[in-house]
């Protein structure tokens, strides 16, 4: 039977700490180089901040984990990819980028409606002796190409491998944890195989509150969030049923205004 | 005309000898292992009857495809014979505690993921189907190295037609499709690479 | 006739015909293409076996139990341990990118004096002379360990030994006075708390051991409407522990102790706590004026405080009001609060900004990079990383991340003692040498750290208290031998103490302490490593997720 890898992330339990994006860094042997910045950084996992939109003491602000969403349906980047570097994988429905089939052209990153594609403007570098520090359960990429999240595939595999040595067809969800799933302190990120009724995150996933981010466009990403918090909902959905941009301006059901002098 | 012919079929002959036999010739290398190492003599004297013994799968699934010296060391802790081979073992690698640096066969590109696990235990595939009869030979295979790519011989396989090879001569990635496409297993990019 | 070039050209166009037809083209490009990616200086990560091995991150004196993985050798890989009874298996960001450390371009990897390259030779002639004219003062930043031992054992003969503490430690510091009991001994049962008022301190960025508070937080708050633990942050711009928390106020910077007094006045004059504390002087007026609250807020805020018990409140650093607004909230040496969370601690000499007369001063490589002793002394610092321009005459290299066996005492606001065992995991990259192996080796006479950790090992043993925590607790009095103790806590358990096993607290305030200035809101934290790992950096440069030079 095959498996559909997703998650749910609960945006009430991220502080927005980045351990996730260290984590993932590590992981995936990304260097930190010094001459990167927000536009040009390569950051599989990255954590954004949002507002309500609100001015002081009733200003809010929330943590968006963004990592590839492994759109199930109509994917984007595989439809533009010239190279077929990226494929939806049928047994896992992981969206698998292959860097070193890459060429750099970067439509994907165009088409990718996430914003979770990076390119690697420079070579990969680290300070010198570093290289004993990098995981070799991820093969290094050159500059030219782009990447992105993965889903572990290094951990799948070898969640895969024991599995095989223990003469067992499935993956053990216990050995196939990804990096930003087992960093994550609060328990934030949740990961599960959602064509499986008895995983709590394929349950999880049809619980109140549980939203996808642009769920009009129809890409059936597997990473789902979650929020109590209705401001953190209508941030998912930037255009409202007038066709018009609909502004978080409500309170969080929390806040009561103190009164200042 | 027939001069033309005639000069046509001689350059078209001397790139033939060249590309058929110089080439391949100047193409590989020999290396010497370490040591003249002899699967029949460990299967025969010393009762190890199972490629499992030394090749060992962890139950984490992971495969040591090269025995660490601990377990050359485990009966090689001292000579047990007189060869010279293992005179070598124990006094340039047990003794001083360095890993015997065996050049590979199937050495792999390193974004290059292969399960033994998955493809010995699940498929159930044995030893010999890709790794041939090595296990009962008695000499150490010769080890050739391409001077351009750095890998071993068996990669691209002794053929260079690639055509009419003995199973387990070749190990591309070609050659593993070709498997998986007899078999009806399909994997994704992924599945094979890191 | 003759070979002509025609005949040459014809030859040639036979050949590439030939060539064409042979392995030559096709094996070349297959070659090139592979050779194209072996070249020596692409970087790829280590061939072999992957092993999981268990230590502490010793970075800063939390000492949150790490999972390793390591190949080739080297660390690749970490992660938190889930059965630890103080991280829960959570660290803070830094920890997954600290594998990383010991290569950091600055890493420090010669002894440098006043700048220039020197040798360990000449720092050791001119300590060992500077020893023997005059007062050495030994100032440690993570007591407690077997090496502080070391340090505490030279400088008995030799001078004095203080310690640094951390802003956590700092903000129990009040109750040394009022209890007795050292600040070391002293931790916050947030298990069992049910409101926590946080007086500007990043209970959910980084504060104390960064997993255990967030974890808990995560289970009883995260989401929820009407958690079983309210956050009430009191903090003037919005952190992360302030937008996540139950209730956010907002004042102005400086006014925490006026708050906190004005707070404890309506407990007490609205009975709305059953402990008798000491009156605070202030009005709620000046309160509120201080604060820019309204009075009728700061009512509210009370009341909300005092809803659901039990209470404690949290102060960034040393605070005098807030401590004794736990006094009034009922939290010493009560369950969800303030608690003795050991007997044997003893009350320490601080170093702060006078240390006193002395001839030399020495800096352990847990003392933080920005404390700089206002001392004429020559100043010996160990350090692993080099943090900038530096007051210090001597920079010593000393072991970096994994590189030296030490043990784990307790995390400074934990509630329950606890004791674990970080090996080295790796071996050193440079010529490092720690503080105590330093020191020691001027004095024979003084057992070595390793001699130290063994003692406690036995010692633990004998006292047959507590269990020792890996997948199972398993109780100490059930343990074979002291041998066998010593190997389950150098493969990652952890001895946990029962809670609050320092016995009671007995708390002597008669006033309430003098209405001071606030504590400054000076980032000095516990962070002792100068530099932070590689990739940390993408939080504050690759993102907009954190801004540099705000903790935020």
């Amino acid at each position: 039977m095959s498996a559909r890898y997703g998650m749910v992330i609960d945006l009430d339990r991220c502080t927005g700490c980045g351990s996730c994006m260290v984590a993932c860094g590590a992981e995936n042997n990304v260097p930190a180089l010094p001459q990167a910045t927000a536009r040009t950084g390569l950051t599989p996992m990255l954590v954004r901040r949002v507002s309500n939109g609100l001015d002081g003491n009733l200003r809010r602000e929330a943590f968006i984990p963004i990592l590839c969403m492994q759109c199930e349906h109509e994917t984007p980047c595989v439809h533009v990819c010239p190279q077929q570097a990226v494929e939806v994988d049928k047994a896992t429905g992981i969206v698998m980028q292959m860097p070193q089939r890459c060429l750099g052209c970067r439509y994907c990153m165009t088409a990718c409606p996430y914003h979770a594609r990076y390119f690697n403007w420079w070579d990969p570098a680290w300070p010198a002796g570093m290289e004993k520090s990098l995981n070799p359960g991820v093969a290094s990429r050159m500059r030219g190409v782009v990447e992105k999240c993965n889903l572990c595939h290094g951990r799948l595999h070898g969640a895969q491998e024991k599995a095989a040595a223990a003469g067992k067809r499935e993956v053990d969800l216990a050995d196939y944890v990804p990096a930003c799933v087992e960093a994550c302190p609060t328990g934030a990120i949740r990961f599960g195989n959602l064509a499986d009724q008895n995983d709590p995150v394929a349950q999880e996933i049809h619980s109140r509150n549980t939203f996808r981010l642009l769920e009009k466009i129809g890409t059936e990403p597997k990473i789902y969030y979650k929020s109590n918090q209705a401001w953190v909902r209508k941030m998912a959905e930037p255009i409202g049923e007038s066709g018009s941009p609909v502004r978080a301006t409500e309170n969080s059901q929390r806040i009561s205004e103190v009164q200042h002098v | 005309m027939r001069r033309y012919a005639v000069m046509f079929g001689l350059g078209f002959v001397v790139a033939l000898i060249a590309g058929w036999v110089a080439f391949p010739h100047a193409l590989y290398v020999k290396k010497a292992q370490p040591l003249e190492f002899r699967h029949k003599t460990h299967a025969e004297k010393s009762g190890v009857a199972e490629c499992s013994e030394c090749h060992v799968l962890h139950d984490d699934g992971t495969f040591a495809g090269l025995p660490a010296m601990e377990k050359c060391a485990s009966c090689h802790s001292d000579k047990l014979g007189e060869s010279k081979a293992e005179a070598t073992l124990v006094d340039t690698y047990i003794k001083p505690g360095h890993e015997t640096p065996w050049l590979v066969y199937a050495q792999q590109p390193a974004n290059v993921w292969f399960s033994h696990a998955i493809h010995v235990k699940r498929a159930g595939l044995k030893c010999e189907n890709c790794h041939g009869q090595y296990g009962k030979s008695d000499q150490v295979k010769v080890y050739e190295v391409n001077r351009i790519s750095g890998y071993s011989r068996d990669v691209w396989g002794h053929s260079m037609s690639r055509l009419r090879r003995a199973p387990g001569d070749g190990m591309k990635m070609l050659d593993c499709e070709g498997c998986h496409r007899a078999r009806h297993v399909e994997v994704g990019c992924l599945g094979c690479h890191k | 006739m003759k070979f002509s070039r025609r005949d040459l050209l014809v030859w040639g166009a036979g050949a590439a015909a030939g060539l064409a037809v042979t392995p030559v083209p096709w094996k070349l490009l297959d070659d090139t293409a592979k050779w194209s990616q072996n070249w020596g200086w692409i970087p790829q990560p280590a061939r072999g076996p992957v092993e999981v091995k268990q230590s502490a991150c010793t970075l800063c004196p939390n000492g949150c139990g790490v999972r390793v993985r390591m190949a080739g050798g080297w660390p690749v890989g970490v992660a938190g341990v889930a059965t630890h009874p103080v991280t829960y298996g959570a660290l803070c960001p830094l920890a997954f990118g600290a594998h990383q450390l010991n290569w950091h371009p600055e890493r420090l990897k010669v002894v440098r004096h006043r700048g220039a390259v020197a040798s360990w030779e000449d720092a050791r002639s001119v300590f060992a002379k500077a020893c023997g004219s005059g007062r050495v003062v030994v100032i440690d930043g993570y007591p407690g360990r077997a090496a502080s031992q070391v340090l505490s054992n030279f400088a008995e003969k030799h001078g004095e030994y203080r310690v640094v503490r951390g802003a956590e430690t700092r903000a129990l510091s009040p109750f040394e006075e009022w209890t007795g009991v050292p600040a070391a001994a002293l931790g916050y049962d947030l298990e069992n708390a049910r409101t926590v008022v946080s007086f500007g301190a990043p209970l959910l960025d980084g504060w104390g051991a960064p997993g255990r508070f967030t974890r808990l937080w995560a289970e009883k708050a995260a989401g929820q409407d009407d958690p079983q633990l309210r956050v009430i942050q009191i903090e003037p711009s919005l952190s992360r522990t302030a937008t996540n928390a139950y209730q956010w106020i907002s004042t102005r910077p400086g006014s925490e102790s006026a708050l906190a007094s004005g707070i404890a006045r309506v407990l007490l004059e609205e009975k709305l706590v059953t402990a008798r504390g000491p009156m605070p002087e202030l009005t709620l007026e000046y309160a509120a004026s201080q604060t820019e609250l309204k009075t009728d807020a700061i009512r509210e805020l009370a009341r909300t405080i005092a809803a659901q018990g039990p209470v404690v409140a949290i102060a960034r650093d040393e605070n005098p009001a807030v401590a004794a607004l736990n006094v009034v909230l009922g939290a010493i040496g009560n369950r969800g609060g303030i608690v003795r969370r050991s007997s044997s601690a003893t009350s320490q000499l601080i170093a702060d900004a006078s240390i006193g007369a002395a001839r030399v001063v020495v800096l352990d490589s847990s003392v933080p990079w920005n404390f700089e002793p206002a001392t004429d002394a020559e100043v010996f610092r160990f350090a692993a990383w080099n943090g900038g321009p530096t007051k210090s005459d001597w920079l010593l290299p000393a072991p970096g991340f994994l590189e030296e066996l030490t043990d784990v005492p307790s995390a400074p606001t934990s509630g329950v003692e606890t004791y674990g065992i970080a090996p080295a995991l790796t071996k050193a990259l440079h010529k490092t040498q720690s503080c105590a192996e330093f020191l020691a080796s001027f004095d024979s006479s003084l057992d070595s750290a390793e001699k130290i950790v063994h003692g406690r090992c036995t010692e633990l043993f004998r006292a047959r208290r507590g269990t020792i925590q890996s997948h199972d607790a398993v109780a100490v009095a059930k343990i074979e031998s002291a041998q066998k103790a010593e190997e389950q806590l150098t493969s990652g358990a952890v001895w946990i103490g029962e809670p609050a096993s320092g016995g009671s607290i007995r708390c002597a305030l008669k006033q309430w302490p003098a209405a001071d200035a606030s504590s400054p809101l000076e980032l000095s934290g516990s962070w002792p490593a100068a530099v932070m790992p590689a990739l940390a950096t993408k939080l504050y440069q690759e993102s907009g997720l954190r801004e540099s030079g705000r903790n935020a």
